[in-house]
């Protein structure tokens, strides 16, 4: 650290604070002139520059500089584009907005300056006369990665463009050296008249490209192409450092609505080398309408939030978290918000740094009918309604928690949910193989089987498919890449299907990865038995290849530094123990967010299932602390007494002044629709007029039903998924206008409202009255007593037809109504 | 940011690899999409299990009997087009027609023929003989793809299927509010109705207005605007659409197939596949954009003499020239692109069982109106409809080709769920012959 000038408060306490939070940097400082007498409460203004020291080694080198003021409140604010930049020696450098760029080998000084303070930066430049040897890895590749020459839309693409193929974003170095310097007979480079090279003419529009204009003539990145070729093309330098990771600058960041912040980005060699890379990396938002990012400069809209950018350089990446918090007070009504538990905790402390009031706790009926839909895939019975609501104790709420999960249907419904995320498919497995895993799942549930042993005996099944349930997991995925792919996802929340083909664009993960983790599965036999029924079992590991390079692969679970020394015998065990320890950085983790998005409507990551180091959780002590407390005993119903007991689950979904566009960080609750099955037993269920499947005893349910492919309309067309692939996304909520057309017109419910024995038929077979009537549909529909719509609705309808059309008009009306359709 | 939380933050997401043009010119076009400039429709016919391509349009009377089968060629109305003489009523239309007798692809597996030839794009699977997977989330169909880019009448939805839904003409991950509209009914039958859009037996009209009042009151009663949830007001629509297609009375004649005289339908014929061909006109003219009809079953591994002359090719000879015919007289030929597509052609030599094989190196479609030039062939195969020797025409060509015609650029970049760009017709090129 170097302190051009300083006050006496700068080793004070928020100055080391305000050095952990900028971990990667810096530091010259300069106060202001009167800043020796402030004291520390009136706060200080501070200057910072990254980097500390700037060094430009070779002609086409630049550096962005990084310029960030701590303000006297103690927020961190970037200038960079707000400071005035000086060069000490104007013949040695110049500026380009906030960038410096060498123009002639020697020492200077770069003076950067902001309101009244001013720091001072060393520049060293070397090397710009005269190429250094060009590397074709570290120098070439970058160019044509920045100028978005080999993204997926373009030569990136598995076929090409127009011939000349890239790998995508340059994860095959060899290929696309071969690429450019050996095919299209030496046209795309031409060492015996370099600007003639394809390389440089099509980029830089001499001849018609149909990526248009991508390269200045006679910029630095055109004049480090021409080098490379005069110097004859060489595909490496003796010597030269890898690559080996990047840094971004700042890491993470609370920004102002409609603010910006610059990005700088560095790359790590080998040699301990650095280079700036902030112009030629990627950047990507998860969020452009909370944070926007275009070329390592970021722009906050209008919307608070969060968002994560993901930056790409050369295979390596890195993300920076930005949070802009409401703007304005706190909601002045806004109840206090009293933690059940340490969930609260949690949420609370992030609500109060996004600037968010919660919602108020919601009231019994909403969170009876919630969990009982959350937790046991069914509808509160009015009888049940009646007698929560009756209930007086305070305590009432962790008592019926504990009474849904003790449910038998809690089974029925679990083993659902994961029978989508196993792939569970009849058309794939047949009815033996779908019915045998199904109702082995079921018993995992009703018996409450620790999650980390469930797991463990399905990722190590073997056996006859019609007989042992879990064997079927492998007929589900049938090849060494499927099973890699799918349980990575199922069970880690680690998506690699883009490493099966090329470096994965947004992860660490490359080909080795994933062909490390296929070899487990390599050896795994599926010998059929009879149709539809295979013995599976390990015959053994065999040789793993990766397919484009034939560069044989070792076992080696994913992120592990070194490969499983070989065994004897089926390598999966050690895959599941490996994968199921509590110490596994995915495990226990995906579990929780699973749970948690399954309860609260959304992930503390989203997708629930893609837990990248780039995709970051809303609230990550959250998630650590979920998965900590399950990675103790795996027991599911713990883990979810801990979600259903906590406050934030059981808000109400009513916005308060401060929260209604939160949808990140449950100030309230989200609603969502009921899923396809759930939905047609409600129907069922408030019309009191069971549904019959096909091939199933009467009484059977839809969430019973192990049969994906049974034909049902109703099912089909409200996104029963066809689990095909192991996400959660093939159940989708979108609504559509079959959906909306079934639900006012089709027959099928149209003769369970006014059937025959259904419950309007016995409302009135009992000569009950209009207010009986609406008290007891609504019960069964809403879970909750009429209101006054419910009555102002009802009684118009009551007036316009006699009893029984209107009060099976009413519950038409309710059917269709979103209180109905929506977990609320 | 719940709105983005799928689809939206990968959409958004993934456009990490891309340039930074790229990228401005993807979230333009996936927040606007192009409307296309010209208001073409096209009626997609899906003969399942595989046409007999040397049966039926690209006939070789000079090989030996065990290749070229039972049927002979009849000139047509075009001098020099000959077709099948179990094609009598289609021999007078050629002249509004073209033949393609140069399709070809590499997989003679159902279930990637099907989904290569309604997307465009191979599934990634296949090989496989009749693997039974339902393969429509691999890739949008091109019905969904024009359901995504097309502008069409309010009222009908844009993409509709008769007379079930096709397994490949899914949405894939372009959600389903892209998913056909699927009529599950054979309009050919007396009981003919469309499932959930009229009222159901015993709700008279005044009722169901009663109970609409009711709803909208129940969904909004005494609720702010800013309190009804984003999932709720995305279902309103649906329910308006839905409301709006139930009580319009475009659509409802549009549905209305026994409003059609007497002599139309009988020209027709009264085929499940002469209906549907019926059926979709009514659709078209009433703002639909894309009508996909799927009839089989083709899959003629057995008699397929017996099978293409009794059972399958009267319907589709009857119904497609009645189609062509009907859709020229009312001046609806040029503003409407009928394709007569299937997943592959059959085998060169008849099998032991009189049947003819799945044989994906070369078939024949058919693609008349929409703008395209008539009364040509394009392609040729050698002298046992075996193999392309002139012009290979792929199943991406064939959607580019579509596209084109539709006036929606076949090259528009569509992002999956994982990030990678896709092209909607996969790199293919429209047949210039047609344009």
């Amino acid at each position: 650290m170097s302190v051009v000038s300083s006050s006496s408060n700068t080793r004070s306490g928020p100055f080391v604070a305000l050095l952990r939070q900028l971990p990667a940097i810096l530091i010259c400082v300069i106060c202001q002139p009167a800043a020796s007498s402030v004291s520390a409460e009136q706060g200080i203004q501070t200057l910072f520059v990254e980097p500390l020291e700037i060094n430009l080694r070779g002609n086409n080198r630049t550096q962005q500089v990084l310029v960030t003021q701590k303000s006297v409140d103690g927020r961190l604010l970037d200038v960079t584009h707000l400071s005035r930049f000086e060069i000490a020696h104007e013949s040695l450098a110049r500026m380009s907005a906030s960038v410096v760029c060498g123009l002639a080998d020697g020492e200077t000084r770069l003076i950067v300056r902001h309101e009244n303070s001013e720091v001072e930066v060393p520049v060293h430049i070397l090397g710009v006369a005269g190429y250094p040897p060009v590397d074709f890895a570290n120098d070439v590749l970058p160019i044509l990665s920045k100028q978005g020459c080999n993204n997926g839309g373009c030569h990136g693409k598995a076929s090409g463009q127009n011939g000349f193929k890239l790998s995508v974003f340059g994860f095959d170095v060899d290929a696309d050296f071969d690429s450019l310097v050996k095919e299209a007979r030496g046209r795309r480079v031409f060492p015996a008249s370099p600007e003639r090279s394809l390389l440089l003419s099509k980029p830089a529009g001499h001849v018609p490209h149909g990526g248009g204009l991508r390269l200045e003539h006679g910029s630095p990145d055109y004049e480090l192409l021409l080098a490379w070729i005069c110097q004859g093309t060489p595909r490496a330098q003796p010597g030269t450092p890898q690559l080996q990771r990047i840094t971004v600058s700042p890491l993470d960041r609370v920004l102002a609505t409609n603010s910006q912040q610059q990005i700088l980005t560095t790359a790590h060699y080998s040699d301990g080398g650095t280079r700036d890379v902030t112009a030629a990396a990627h950047y990507t938002s998860n969020a452009p309408l909370v944070a926007d990012v275009q070329q390592g400069l970021v722009h906050t809209g209008q919307a608070p939030g969060e968002a994560a950018v993901t930056v790409q350089y050369m295979g390596q990446v890195a993300s920076v978290q930005l949070q802009v918090p409401r703007a304005g007070q706190a909601d002045a009504n806004a109840q206090p918000f009293l933690a059940n538990n340490a969930v609260d905790e949690l949420v609370a402390a992030k609500l109060a740094k996004m600037n968010l009031s919660p919602s108020r706790l919601c009231d019994d009926a909403t969170f009876l009918r919630r969990v009982w839909i959350d937790t046991i895939g069914t509808l509160p019975t009015p009888d049940e309604v009646r007698e929560f609501l009756a209930e007086p104790a305070a305590d009432k709420r962790g008592r019926w928690i504990d009474r849904a999960l003790d449910r038998p249907e809690y089974a029925d419904y679990w083993s659902l949910v994961w029978a989508d995320i196993l792939l569970v498919d009849r058309q794939k497995l047949g009815e033996h193989g779908a019915h045998e895993l199904h109702r082995w799942l079921r018993r995992q549930f009703d018996q409450n089987l620790r999650y980390d042993v469930w797991v463990t005996e399905l990722i190590t099944a073997s056996g006859n498919s019609a007989l042992y349930g879990p064997a079927n997991l492998y007929r589900a995925v049938d090849t060494p890449e499927e099973a890699a792919r799918s349980l990575s996802q199922a069970f880690l929340g680690v998506r690699l299907e883009c490493a099966q083909c090329h470096h994965h664009p947004f992860e660490k993960w490359s080909q080795d990865d994933f062909y490390a983790m296929a070899g487990f599965f390599n050896g795994l036999e599926r010998k059929v038995i009879a149709p539809g029924r295979a013995l599976v079992y390990h015959a053994g590991v065999r040789e793993t290849r990766i397919p484009i390079s034939n560069k044989p692969v070792a076992l080696r679970p994913l992120g592990a530094a070194a490969p499983l020394p070989a065994a004897e015998g089926d390598p999966r065990v050690l895959l599941a123990r490996w994968m199921t320890a509590a110490q596994n950085p995915w495990f226990a983790k995906l579990a929780a967010n699973r749970m948690w998005k399954h309860f609260l409507g959304r992930g503390l990551v989203e997708p629930e299932d893609d837990l990248r180091s780039t995709n970051p959780s809303t609230n990550e002590p959250l998630l650590q602390l979920l998965a900590d407390r399950f990675s103790q005993d795996f027991d599911l119903k713990v883990l979810m007494r801990l979600i259903l007991n906590s406050r934030t689950y059981q808000l109400a979904e009513t916005p308060n002044g401060s929260n209604a566009d939160d949808e990140q960080n449950f100030s309230r609750h989200y609603v969502r629709r009921m899923p396809a099955e759930v939905m047609l037993d409600a129907i069922c269920q408030a019309a009191g007029s069971p549904e019959s499947f096909v091939g199933s005893p009467p009484g059977t349910r839809a969430i019973e039903l192990w049969d994906n492919r049974l034909p049902q309309y109703f099912l089909e067309i409200f996104g029963r998924p066809e689990r095909t692939s192991p996400c959660e996304c093939g159940r989708t909520s979108e609504p559509t206008m079959s959906q909306a057309l079934h639900l006012m017109n089709a027959p099928e419910i149209e003769s369970k409202i006014a059937g025959e024995g259904g419950r309007v038929d016995r409302l009135l077979a009992a000569n009950a009255d209009e207010a009986r009537i609406v008290e007891e549909l609504c019960l069964a529909t809403l879970g909750r007593p009429p209101g006054a719509r419910e009555n102002a609705v009802a009684h118009e309808l009551f007036v316009a037809s006699p009893p029984r059309q209107a009060a099976e008009d009413f519950l038409w009306t309710l059917l269709n109504s979103y209180d109905f359709l929506f977990v609320k | 940011m719940h709105d983005l939380n799928r689809r939206g933050v990968l959409r958004v997401g993934s456009l990490a690899g891309l340039g930074l043009a790229d990228v401005l010119r993807l979230q333009h076009a996936q927040a606007n999409p192009v409307a296309p400039k010209k208001e073409i429709n096209c009626i997609f016919i899906f003969t399942i299990g595989g046409m007999a391509h040397q049966d039926l349009w690209d006939m070789k009377p000079d090989a030996p009997p065990e290749i070229r089968g039972d049927f002979m060629p009849i000139a047509s109305r075009v001098p020099g087009i000959d077709v099948s003489e179990i094609l009598p009523h289609m021999a007078r239309v050629t002249d509004k027609l073209a033949i393609l007798r140069s399709l070809t692809h590499g997989d003679s597996d159902h279930t990637a023929g099907y989904h290569v030839m309604m997307t465009g794009q191979h599934p990634g699977f296949g090989g496989n003989f009749n693997r039974n997977v339902q393969n429509n989330n691999v890739h949008p169909s091109l019905g969904s793809m024009v359901a995504r880019l097309a502008q069409g009448s309010n009222t009908l939805p844009p993409y509709v299927s008769v007379p079930n839904f096709m397994n490949s003409g899914g949405p894939a991950f372009l959600g389903p509010s892209y998913a056909p509209f699927v009529i599950e009914a054979d309009p050919a039958s007396p009981e003919f109705s469309v499932r959930d859009v009229v009222l159901p037996a015993g709700v008279a009209s005044d009722r169901s207005r009663r109970r609409q009042a009711a709803l909208r009151e129940i969904n909004r009663f005494e609720r702010r605007v800013e309190e009804i949830s984003r999932q709720e007001r995305s279902f309103d629509t649906f329910y308006d659409k839905a409301y709006r297609l139930m009580t319009s009375a475009e659509a409802k004649q549009a549905f209305d197939i026994e409003g059609e005289s007497e002599s139309t339908r009988t020209a027709y014929g009264m085929t499940s596949l002469g209906q549907c061909c019926l059926l979709a006109r009514r659709l078209v003219q009433a703002g639909c954009r894309f009508v996909s009809i799927e009839n089989g079953h083709w899959d003629t591994h057995r008699k397929n003499t017996m099978s293409l002359k009794e059972l399958l090719v009267p319907a589709l000879d009857q119904g497609l020239a009645a189609l062509l015919n009907d859709l020229d007289e009312r001046g609806m030929l040029d503003s409407t692109l009928v394709v007569l597509t299937t997943e592959f052609g059959r085998t060169p030599r008849i099998n032991v069982m009189a049947g003819r094989d799945h044989w994906p190196q070369a078939f024949s479609i058919v693609m008349a109106g929409g703008g395209l030039k008539r009364g040509l062939t394009i392609g040729a195969t050698d002298k046992q409809a075996a193999y392309v020797t002139d012009r290979p025409i792929t199943p991406s060509d064939m959607a580019a080709t579509v596209l084109s015609a539709l006036g929606i650029d076949p090259d528009t970049t569509l992002l999956t769920p994982v990030g990678r760009p896709i092209q909607l017709a996969g790199g293919g090129k429209p047949v210039s012959e047609l344009m």
